[in-house]
């Protein structure tokens, strides 16, 4: 990898980051577990790692964005996640700072 | 599925033992469900190959686990700036101080083991290649010592075990009108003015060097090292007149540190440090002429005084005056350096005063 790609990547990496978060309290809106959770992003173009995904619902719970509960389903007890009610709070205000940020750089452009 | 049994099993190793059990249930739930689905699409089990591949995939558990953990880093940027100035500060100050203090032990060492002549250049090339050779260990030691503290500042303030009082120009409600003046900023004449990381650096290596002064005496092998257990064994120790030394040395630096510290509260450490360079270079006088207006010029004395005389009495006469002329260069040398800062604050001065009257 070049020194360029290198950069290229670190700087995707950057940006993707806080793109993630709100894709995933985005799709939160509704319950899942984290492998569907992940199939559902993935089929509307998010591709997220295993290892970045399921660190990221624990780091959201644990800020209070996310409510979880362990169930059974399919004989296999999964622990599925929702938006929290503080969660919903804070989407909605990440939603109209990611409006404005893409609004901003689409006239920029 | 065994190789997955044996994938989570590496990964809880790395896991803190009290986030275990859940985070494995969770990932195992996720990872099962996704090996069904890929079994379910090929209409048959897994080979060990794809297994392998899948879990390559994955990452290293080590990774996985790190990537649970709330803190990914040893020493966050907070800190960071800081610790980068207070770790070349310590390390620069110990080399020049372990340079000193072999040098003197070397001194010693030859006095005490009344070398021939025609064998001194090896034996001190000898010595000194010794020295080199322990310098590397010291200096990892520093670093090592200096890294753990800030390490541990993170650690303790990411968890909220400790509250740091709120650093001047660092909190949210930081005062625009504290910043330092224009005019303050710009007479450094040219030279960068100092950072603020620096500034707090300068603060906490102050307290770090403060702290390892009061320590010496009583732990003389935080200075001199191995040294130490050798010093111990000569037949000769330090005058009382070094007490009177060291404890001006204690007042030279709690004054400096105490200056930086008000310097950080006021803002105004871009400032020049005119002044206080001057007080400084001053006081630092006072203690180089407390030794050498030490009675008779005695600066080592036997431990022993009737058992040691005869052997040691002619190396002991030679330390006292070497140490006596040493200290007399030494005085000079910093006589002029402050002479040099004085008629440099003068010049600034007038030229300032010349310039604004144009």
């Amino acid at each position: 990898m070049t020194v360029a790609d290198n950069l290229f990547e670190n700087l995707k990496l950057e940006l993707r980051r806080g793109c993630l978060t709100l894709a995933v309290l985005a799709q939160l809106r509704q319950e899942h577990y984290g492998y569907t959770l992940r199939k559902a992003l993935a089929s509307r173009g998010m591709e997220i790692d295993e290892s970045t995904l399921y660190p990221l619902l624990r780091r959201l719970e644990s800020q209070g964005l996310l409510a979880s509960e362990w169930r059974e389903e399919d004989k296999r007890n999964k622990r599925f996640y929702r938006l929290s009610t503080d969660g919903e709070a804070i989407f909605a205000r990440l939603l109209e700072e990611w409006i404005a940020i893409n609004s901003s750089i689409a006239k920029i452009l | 599925m065994e190789l997955l049994d044996r994938y989570l099993l590496a990964v809880r190793k790395h896991l803190r033992w009290q986030r275990q059990d859940d985070i494995i249930a969770e990932l195992r739930a996720n990872l099962e469900s996704q090996l069904e689905e890929k079994e379910a699409a090929l209409g048959r089990p897994l080979t060990q190959g794809e297994a392998e591949d899948w879990l390559r995939e994955l990452g290293p558990p080590i990774q996985v686990a790190a990537r649970y953990s709330p803190q990914q880093y040893l020493i966050g940027p907070t800190f960071f700036p800081t610790y980068w100035y207070v770790l070349r500060m310590a390390l620069g100050w110990s080399l020049a101080i372990y340079a000193v203090v072999s040098a003197a032990i070397i001194a010693a060492q030859m006095l005490h083991a009344g070398v021939a002549a025609d064998h001194i250049s090896q034996t001190v090339a000898d010595l000194i290649a010794q020295a080199i050779a322990r310098a590397p260990g010291i200096l990892i030691s520093v670093a090592a010592w200096v890294t753990g503290v800030f390490a541990g500042l993170e650690f303790a303030t990411a968890r909220g075990l400790v509250k740091l009082p709120p650093i001047p120009g660092m909190c949210r409600d930081w005062n625009p009108n504290e910043l330092p003046r224009m005019e303050e900023s710009q007479s450094t004449h040219g030279k960068k003015p100092r950072s603020y990381a620096m500034a707090v650096g300068e603060v906490v290596f102050g307290i770090f060097l403060l702290t390892w002064l009061l320590l010496v005496p009583y732990h003389p092998y935080l200075l001199m090292g191995p040294g130490a257990a050798y010093l111990e064994s000569l037949p000769y120790r330090l005058a009382p007149v070094w007490w009177t030394f060291y404890w001006w040395i204690v007042a030279l630096n709690l004054v400096q540190l105490g200056w930086r510290f008000i310097d950080l509260a006021r803002g105004t450490w871009q400032g020049p440090r005119t002044v206080q360079n001057i007080v400084s270079g001053a006081m630092g006088l006072i203690p180089l002429v407390v030794l050498l207006t030490a009675r008779d010029h005695v600066y080592v004395v036997l431990k022993d005084r009737f058992a040691n005389q005869l052997p040691v009495g002619m190396s002991l006469h030679e330390i006292n005056l070497w140490a006596f002329r040493g200290m007399l260069v030494i005085l000079v040398i910093s006589g002029l350096n402050l002479l040099a800062e004085i008629g440099k604050a003068g010049w600034g001065s007038y030229r300032n005063r010349v310039v604004s009257g144009r």
